[in-house]
């Protein structure tokens, strides 16, 4: 049974993949484009030379934060939607030190991005506060700061560190930016989040507090009952995960974007939220998603360059996935459908 | 300073509104016992239909009525997962969430090309301009320079406030909310109901999100919905699950979203940033200060198995 669940986990997802893109052919070719070759395109435009690669995984970099601060956050039950808040208070505290700071450099490096997690933190933390004391519902508190944050941004974009007479901020000095990779567009932000992948997936998987903190998100009456610390570790979930995002926030400032300009961030947090969940909240598998995500999108515009056919067709399967995902998952969750497999299993045996 | 109160206020009437619509959407899906957070897509969709229909047909009101129609359709999916396959109601609303908006961003971009300039789309006319009322009295002004969905929107709140308090059918509707076995025992199609509230909660987000294109804006702009399907959410929770409060929340977020206009228009020192934030900091605040009565419906956010004993 168990080993039947987890081939369920990679099975659905992979299934509602390839519907998914199936979906998207017909509607390529409802367009009155090839649809094989759009999709050679898309493969080209992603992966086919090492300077798309580049810039897939530079793409996927900013969704691997946000998809593993969704992960963190709901594997101990919080419903943390406000990734791209947090994200976005990230870039700026980034912004601030990498423009104001009297030094450059990796000293300024190292910095913008322990404040900048600490940003991201902090902000996720008002809703954190919230939730434990007052109860409220995180999901409508934490969108509610993604608004708030990103027009905050718009004040520092078009006022307080604004660039001249473009609402744009200041560039990030040249020696405060990160170093890329054999002048490809992936800079060292992208170990980084591989590393905070592995670090969350041992955290969660192979230490004491890592199983509390599950066992908190899979039942909470439980985990009190069995005398664990619930508040403090859904105190923790917000605050860590809000950090993922925010140092995800200022890495994408300094190794990505160098300015924050309007559209910065959009839509990041909900990306991350879809990935996480496409990847059963597991944070290796999360990465795994996100660059397959970010390939989808970097080779979409391979794709409308050369067939016209318009880069937001990668959005539509992205939604499709995980509409076909969520829904696969309780699918195969369902007593019926459980009872069908079993009497299969032993008609086979 | 009169002149700017009186504008105040007629514009809380008209805010008030579309956030009207997509509370009663979720007051209606959430006493049935399904919470839904996709309201924000729904109305993305609705919206994206609405400014497409009447753009093509030159009628709003058909605009609208599409918007509520393209709304019951994408709520059927999530009605089919969460009712029929058991799936988990937030996360499923938030797959709705993501799908609904890139739906609405694709067929707009399909439709008009990429990079074309705005398109504009005849706004519906209000009473005033219908029976060409001159007058500029203010309350001439405020029953009257309203668009017929206004008022269709404040009937609603009336008709469910009676439905489900004076009418056997609003009880029943309500038993499948609170305790849906017991209600099956009773001889209550908790599945059928269940399925009627998606399609009530469909439409009544559609054309929310519809209201924005046909009453509000002239254009259509990926994002119009700006959080309004979230903030509905905070106007079922602080409205206390009922008509009546649902639309003093709403009247109340209609008049910050009022305001930070209002505001933007006399203030030009401060960034108007912040004063777009009001109607944001408002629901956090709102929702700190009321904290966590459960008054909800008992069942919400509960899977219903028919088998399960």
């Amino acid at each position: 049974m168990k080993r039947n669940g987890i081939g369920a986990l990679v099975i659905v997802p992979l299934l509602s993949i390839i519907i998914s893109f199936l979906i998207g052919c017909m509607i390529i070719a409802a367009l009155g484009a090839n649809p094989a070759d759009a999709m050679r395109y898309l493969l080209k435009g992603s992966f086919g030379n090492m300077r798309n690669i580049g810039t897939t995984l530079s793409r996927a970099t900013p969704l691997i934060f946000t998809t593993l601060c969704a992960c963190f956050a709901y594997r101990c039950g919080v419903f943390n939607l406000g990734g791209e808040g947090q994200f976005i208070i990230g870039a700026i505290v980034a912004c601030y030190i990498a423009t104001k700071a009297p030094f450059t450099g990796f000293p300024a490096i190292v910095l913008c991005a322990l404040a900048g997690a600490a940003g991201g933190g902090l902000w996720a933390a008002i809703a954190g506060v919230l939730k434990v004391w007052r109860g409220q519902n995180e999901m409508i508190i934490t969108i509610m700061l993604n608004y708030v944050a990103t027009l905050l941004m718009g004040v520092v974009y078009t006022n307080w560190l604004r660039d001249g007479s473009v609402p744009q901020t200041v560039a990030v000095p040249d020696e405060t930016q990160l170093a890329s990779f054999f002048g490809l567009r992936a800079t060292v932000a992208f170990p980084v989040a591989v590393i905070a992948g592995i670090v969350l997936f041992y955290f969660l998987f192979y230490t004491s507090s890592g199983f509390q903190l599950r066992a908190v998100g899979l039942n909470m009456t439980a985990a009190k009952v069995n005398g664990f610390n619930v508040k403090r570790y859904l105190l923790m979930s917000f605050i860590v995960s809000g950090a993922i995002a925010g140092l995800g926030g200022a890495l994408e400032l300094l190794g990505t974007q160098l300015r924050l300009i309007n559209g910065f961030a959009a839509g990041y947090g909900f990306d991350g939220v879809a990935m996480a969940l496409i990847a059963s909240l597991h944070p290796l598998a999360g990465i795994i998603v996100a660059i397959f995500f970010a390939a989808l999108r970097v080779g979409s515009t391979t794709m409308q360059t050369a067939t016209g056919v318009p880069t937001s067709v990668s959005d539509i399967i992205q939604a499709l996935v995980i509409v076909f995902t969520v829904a696969g998952m309780a699918m195969v969750k369902l007593p019926e459908f459980k009872n069908w497999f079993a009497r299969r299993a032993r008609k086979e045996v | 300073m009169g002149s700017f109160i009186a504008n105040l206020l007629l514009a809380t009437v008209r805010m008030a509104s579309p956030l009207i619509f997509l509370s009663l959407a979720e007051l209606y899906s959430q006493r049935a016992g399904l919470v839904n957070i996709g309201i924000e897509g729904l109305a993305a969709i609705g919206s994206l239909t609405g400014f497409l229909i009447s753009l093509i047909t030159g009628n709003p009101l058909l605009g609208v009525l599409a918007g509520a129609l393209a709304g019951i359709l994408v709520n059927m999916i999530f009605a089919y997962a969460t009712i029929t396959l058991c799936a988990e109601q937030i996360v499923y609303g938030m797959a709705i969430n993501i799908f609904a908006p890139a739906l609405a961003a694709f067929t707009y971009r399909v439709y008009f090309g990429s990079g074309s300039e705005l398109v504009q789309v005849e706004l519906m006319g209000t009473m005033k301009s219908m029976f060409g009322i001159k007058s500029d009295n203010f309350f001439v002004n405020l029953f009257l320079d309203q668009t017929p969905m206004v008022y269709l929107a404040y009937i609603l709140v009336i008709v469910t406030a009676i439905y489900f308090t004076r009418t056997k059918s609003g009880l029943n509707y309500k038993a499948v909310g609170e305790y849906p076995k017991a209600a099956a025992t009773l001889g209550i199609n908790v599945i059928g109901i269940k399925y009627l509230s998606c399609i009530i909660c469909g439409a009544l987000a559609g054309i929310g999100g519809a209201y924005l294109t046909t009453c509000y804006s002239k254009t259509y702009v990926d994002g119009n919905v700006a959080g309004r399907g979230f903030i509905a959410l905070a106007a079922v929770i602080f409205g206390r699950w009922s008509s009546g409060g649902v639309l003093i929340a709403c009247l109340f977020f209609g008049f910050c979203d009022a305001l930070q206009i209002r505001l933007q228009l006399v203030n030009n020192t401060l960034p108007y940033q912040f004063f777009q934030m009001i109607p944001y900091v408002a629901t956090v605040v709102v929702l700190a200060i009321i904290g966590a009565k459960k008054a909800g419906p008992r069942a919400s956010g509960q899977p219903y198995r028919k088998e399960e004993r």
